[in-house]
């Protein structure tokens, strides 16, 4: 038997170890022994008599040699996982450590991966997961933000100014919109600094070449040309939409809001890549009916698509709680509050709604307080939540195929889907639950 | 607790001392990071614990010390590149680049290492502080202190360029070092690649190529130019693939293109005895290629070659198709114009790589020209008779599908193709005639090309010709089969059944026939009328062939192969030895001019005169006596005696088919308009004007002024009429 070259020997806190290079070229170059062992540094791993110190957790580091030996992540018991996390980023193997822990999201596959309680008890106002992983929590003026291990982060504080809605920009940054508050020339939306909290940027709002301070609404954002949307409520009545360039900050567009219609007041904004215009839709109980319109804002501004129960005898059953479009399908799809789902043909403009009606069972044994429905797609898997459950429907005729519930926290009264992940946010006990998808299995 | 003691008031004091790490240590682990810096940069880092150093910038991190160790990096760095600085500034001449780019590897390697060390800071530190990751600052900060600074800048710039133009004017430079030294322009970013070298580059490359095209101008002729200029332009390609980056290619040849080519492309293609010109007249196949390869390149340079191309087509063109001379020999002129057109294509397919806008150029250049000579389709047509009477024999069959399909690109510019078809039609009916054609296929194919070309009703009296003659043969086999026994022993005749109106018809007196033959001829036309009812049966005599068998006074005996004309004179000879013109013309009836031509060939042929003349001369006189020649002798059994014929058509018959076709046209333009005017019912002049032209186009150029005689004349026939308001609307009456 050939003598093993490529040994490596080490002693970590007083520990020994012994591995390969091979292994620890799995690490990669962005990584501590990455760059212990480039030839830059005259380094021999190889180097038998050498012993490489390291000052460190023994205890961490072996179940970090081991996700690199093996692929797999094992948690002993005994050690804490924010341990583990703060001596992976020490390593630099913070990513290794991330992928290990969940795969690609599935909505059939998802198990509760923790609950994270919340520091006041209920009325969140909504959740909103991030790109890589983290999500933030907005409470009244305060947004919480947690980072991928669910480290929390310096919240945001607003002072007083009721935060509306969140939209994650990049890993880094959160758009927050406001409420004005009266006599005073605030609200609006800001720009912060994910980690450090920090007010970056304020977005304006001008009218007629004059700055107008507003009341900040729902927020959308289209990645691939860089503008954020927002439903804009002004003092005077400059209702609308307005739209700014994510590059610059400035404001490009504002599209007023018609008589008879409701665009500044909307509830959720959702940008529709594929038909290059914006949802805007506008629910009951904010306003007494529903208005759902896309605007396209190319050359000249445009309600292309648009609906609206105004007139119509709408019962309890007929009213809409959440909408959101789906374009594969080319149909948007909506919830009353007793989760029935309805779909509106989208290349029709004043086209018939059709209800599927599933669970008329659930009249007459509502919770002490309930939450209306709210809907989420991703990946052609359509999201509902209800009390205290979310439900899964897969497919062309969208089948109910999974149903998320966990027996804490009450009604969900937000829940959102990134970073292959899906939060909920409870109302009673404003605690929040992360779903997350397993590693894929080794056999 | 005692009453006496003094009552004290509780007070809870703040927490004042909060955790704190040692600023000192903050300082030390500076310290310590700071020396292992400059000794990286001093390439002493052997010494240096890769753990210790990684550890202590992770803790100047963690104890919230990262904006010290970041200022105190940026600054670190910057002393030990104005340093190095200085030393590059130092370097003497050649070795200025190359200590540059040693300092530069220096740099790379020391920013890596420094990097390493600061790894964990990079990772945290800056995105959340927004800062500029560490290798980013290590180049930005060489830019500013090394490729910026005053003293090395424009003397990068000088030195890079210097070598530049050494390697264009043959020499060797070093291409590694340069490689290296743009990569670092490349590294620091593409705006400093492009304004700190790129720009300027440019610009000394188009002083450079304006400068030097001025020269090759002067002393070399178009076809050397075009060659230099190829060569500088690979050459810069060349360059760039060897040290530039990828991008700057399109940028360099279009200085190139543009000082070299773009800017001379008049005075290139109009050089005098090297030109564009004198490249096409000695078929420099090569030059020409070269010379399209590159105006390719430029804008407008495709179409200068190409105008210059047509007029000296449309110009040569011109000359061949109005040079009297040329026009004495109908096939050496259509074979001429073959060979041009061979020439052309031959050179737009090697030199000018099939280009589809060349090939327009050429048809329509041909197109122009051969319609200048308006005997263009006369002559095409026999051209296709000579080829089709011999020219063909022994010819392959591709061959002459060739032959024929070159002859079908001329026939495409004619823009009087009823013209053509009209000669084409007497020259078919006088070969399908007499017999000469060579292949049938041959014919047939030209016929399926015409059709093809101009469609079913261009070719169908022409089909027509065939049937008659395929029905004639059949026709003249039941005519044997029925009397043969009895007519075995006379003469034998052949009749070709014509239809009218297929064939070019020509309204001429049946001469008289000799008693046998006119027996013979009663027969048939008993039996075809018998055969076939309702038919009427004309003679045309000026138009048939006889064999004869002669014996002449010494005994010799010869087959003697002559037209109808020709046998009813030497007939009459059978009953007489000598007899004068007007006895002839008398006893026969023929035309006087048929007469005339006919004895001449009989008696004035050298070698083929069976008739002796009194007295001897060239011409026919009306008072002439003609006898056999009983001395006549020959090689040859069979003796062909050809009627003296003009070949081309003569000046009468010129006009006389010029006006036939000129009536059959009235008919054409009539039709046109009706059916145009039937689809619309109401158009004003010009459009009629416009699509009857267009109409006919496939056929013949109408004249304007005919088609408004035509409009006129449907007018007074009440198809048309003039609308009341506006006189320029036409209407059409149902």
């Amino acid at each position: 038997m050939g003598v093993q070259k490529d040994r490596v020997k080490f002693n970590v806190g007083g520990r020994r170890f012994e591995t390969t290079a091979t292994t620890l070229a799995i690490a990669g170059r962005n990584s501590l022994f990455g760059a212990m062992f480039d030839e830059n540094w005259d380094m021999d791993p190889t180097a038998a008599a050498d012993e490489h110190f390291i000052d460190r957790n023994p205890d961490c580091f072996a179940v970090l040699l081991d996700l690199l030996r093996t692929g797999e992540l094992y948690i002993p018991p005994n050690i804490p996982e924010r341990l583990l996390h703060r001596e992976a980023l020490f390593y630099g193997l913070s990513d290794h450590l991330r992928a290990a822990k969940w795969g690609p999201f599935d909505g059939n596959t998802l198990r509760l991966s923790r609950s994270i309680p919340g520091r006041a008890p209920g009325d969140g106002t909504a959740i909103r997961a991030g790109p890589d992983g983290g999500c933030c929590v907005a409470h009244g003026s305060m947004v919480h933000v947690y980072d991928w291990a669910m480290e929390e982060h310096p919240p945001m504080n607003l002072d007083y100014q009721r935060v509306n809605d969140a939209v994650w920009v990049d890993s880094n940054s959160i758009v927050l919109s406001a409420c004005e508050r009266l006599g005073r020339d605030d609200g609006g939306m800001g720009l912060f600094n994910a980690s450090t909290s920090e007010l970056k940027y304020r977005f304006h709002v001008t009218h007629d070449d004059q700055v107008k301070s507003f009341t900040g609404g729902a927020l959308s954002l289209n990645y691939s040309d860089y503008r954020l949307f927002a439903s804009c409520r002004g003092r005077s009545n400059e209702y609308g939409v307005g739209v700014w360039d994510q590059v610059t900050g400035k404001q490009v567009d504002f599209f007023y809001e018609p008589p008879g219609w409701s665009l500044g007041e909307a509830d959720k904004l959702q940008w529709l890549h594929g038909a290059n215009c914006l949802m805007v839709a506008t629910l009951f109980p904010r306003k007494d009916n529903c208005y759902i319109s896309l605007l396209d804002f190319r050359d000249k501004e445009r309600m292309v698509w648009a609906w609206s129960d105004a007139g119509a005898p709408v019962g309890d059953e007929r009213r809409v709680r959440d909408a959101i479009a789906m374009e594969e399908c080319g149909s948007i799809c909506v919830v009353n509050e007793y989760e029935d789902l309805g779909f509106m043909d989208l290349r029709r403009s004043g086209g018939a709604m059709r209800w599927r009606s599933r669970s008329r069972l659930m009249k007459g044994k509502m919770p002490d307080e309930p939450c209306y429905p709210k809907l989420a797609l991703h990946q052609g898997q359509l999201f509902s939540s209800m009390n205290d459950t979310i439900s899964v429907f897969c497919g062309p005729d969208w089948v109910l195929t999974s149903r998320l519930r966990n027996g804490y926290g009450g009604s969900i009264c937000d829940f959102s889907i990134g970073g292959d992940r899906l939060f909920a946010l409870h109302s009673e006990e404003n605690v929040f639950d992360v779903w997350e998808t397993r590693p894929p299995p080794f056999m | 607790m005692s009453s006496g003691q003094k009552k004290r008031n509780f007070q809870i004091e703040a927490f004042k001392h909060k955790v704190v790490v040692d600023p000192k240590y903050a300082e030390k682990t500076w310290k310590v990071l700071e020396h292992a810096i400059h000794e990286i940069y001093n390439h002493n880092a052997s010494g240096l614990s890769f753990e210790e150093l990684y550890r202590n910038a992770y803790n100047m991190v963690l104890h919230k010390y990262g904006e010290k160790l970041y200022s105190g990096l940026v600054s670190t760095m910057t002393f030990h590149l104005q340093t190095m600085s200085k030393s590059i500034e130092a370097a003497h001449g050649g070795s200025f680049l190359e200590e540059l780019n040693s300092k530069w590897s220096d740099h790379n390697k020391a920013l890596q290492m420094i990097r390493d060390i600061l790894m964990y800071m990079d990772r945290t530190f800056i995105p959340s502080t927004h800062k500029t990751p560490v290798h980013e600052l290590g180049l930005n900060l060489w830019r500013d202190n090394v490729v910026h600074s005053d003293k090395i800048q424009t003397r990068l710039l000088n030195t890079i360029f210097e070598l530049i133009l050494k390697e264009r004017t043959g020499e060797v430079i070093n291409r590694g070092l340069m490689r290296n030294i743009i990569k670092m322009l490349m590294d620091l970013g593409a705006s400093v690649y492009q304004e700190d070298f790129e720009k300027p580059f440019l610009d000394v490359s188009a002083d450079f190529y304006r400068v030097e095209s001025q020269e090759f101008l002067e002393c070399s002729d178009c076809g050397d130019y075009l060659k230099k200029a190829e060569r500088r332009l690979n050459e810069e390609i060349e360059r760039v693939s060897h040290y530039l980056d990828v991008k700057s290619e399109a940028k360099i040849t279009n200085v190139v293109e543009k000082e070299m080519i773009a800017n001379h492309m008049l005075g290139l293609v109009h050089m005098e005895n090297s030109g564009l010109v004198k490249m096409l007249l000695d078929d420099k196949f090569e030059d020409l290629g070269r010379m399209y390869n590159l105006f390719r390149r430029v804008p407008n340079g495709l179409s200068t070659i190409r105008d210059v191309m047509t007029s000296h087509i449309r110009d040569t063109g011109k000359q061949l198709v109005t040079d009297p001379e040329k026009s004495k020999n109908p096939v050496e002129f259509v074979e001429c114009l073959l060979e041009k057109r061979d020439k052309y294509d031959k050179i737009i397919s090697l030199a000018f790589g099939n280009d589809k806008t060349f090939q327009n150029a050429l048809n329509s250049s041909f197109e122009y020209f051969i319609n200048l000579n308006p005997r263009s389709p006369e002559y095409i047509s026999l051209f296709v008779d000579d080829k089709l009477r011999k020219g063909l024999k022994g010819v392959k069959e591709e061959d002459i599908e060739l032959i024929l399909d070159k002859v079908m690109m001329l026939f495409r510019y004619l823009q009087e193709k009823d013209v053509f078809e009209k000669y084409y039609k007497q020259h078919l009916a006088k070969r399908l005639l007499s017999g000469k054609t060579v292949s049938d296929d041959a014919e047939r194919s030209l016929i399926v090309k015409l059709k093809t070309e101009c469609g079913y009703q261009f070719t169908s009296k022409l089909e027509g010709m065939f049937t008659d003659m395929k029905t004639s043969q059949d026709t003249m086999q039941g005519f044997y089969a029925t009397y043969g026994a009895e007519l075995a022993n006379g003469p034998t005749l052949v009749v070709q059944v014509l239809t009218t109106g297929s064939w070019p018809t020509q309204t001429s007196v049946t001469c008289n026939l000799p008693s046998e033959m006119l027996a013979l001829c009663e027969k048939f036309r008993s039996y075809y009328l018998g055969t076939h009812t309702g038919r009427r049966l004309s003679w045309q005599t000026n138009m048939g062939t006889a064999d004869l068998r002669a014996t002449f006074g010494n005994g010799q005996k010869y087959e003697l192969d002559v037209s109808t004309y020709q046998m009813c004179v030497l007939m009459l000879f059978n009953g007489a030895d000598s007899l004068s013109y007007r006895e002839i013309e008398q006893a026969t009836e023929i035309p006087s001019s048929d007469l005339k031509r006919c004895l001449q060939s009989l008696a004035c042929v050298k070698g083929k005169n069976v008739l002796r003349k009194e007295p001897m001369s060239k011409d026919i006189a009306e008072d002439d006596e003609f006898s056999v020649n009983d001395k006549f002798t020959s090689k040859l059994r069979k003796v062909k005696i050809g009627t003296v014929v003009a070949q081309k058509e003569s000046e009468p018959e010129k006009q006389e088919t010029r006006q036939r076709v000129e009536e059959d046209r009235k008919p054409q333009i009539e039709a046109a308009v009706v059916r145009i005017m039937k689809s619309r019912r109401v158009l004003d002049h010009n459009n009629i004007i416009a699509e009857v032209t267009k109409q006919l186009q496939s056929r013949f150029l109408a004249n304007p002024g005919e088609i408004k005689k035509r409009i006129e004349s449907l007018i007074e026939r009440d198809f048309l009429e003039r609308d009341n308001a506006d006189r320029r609307l036409y209407r059409y009456l149902a």
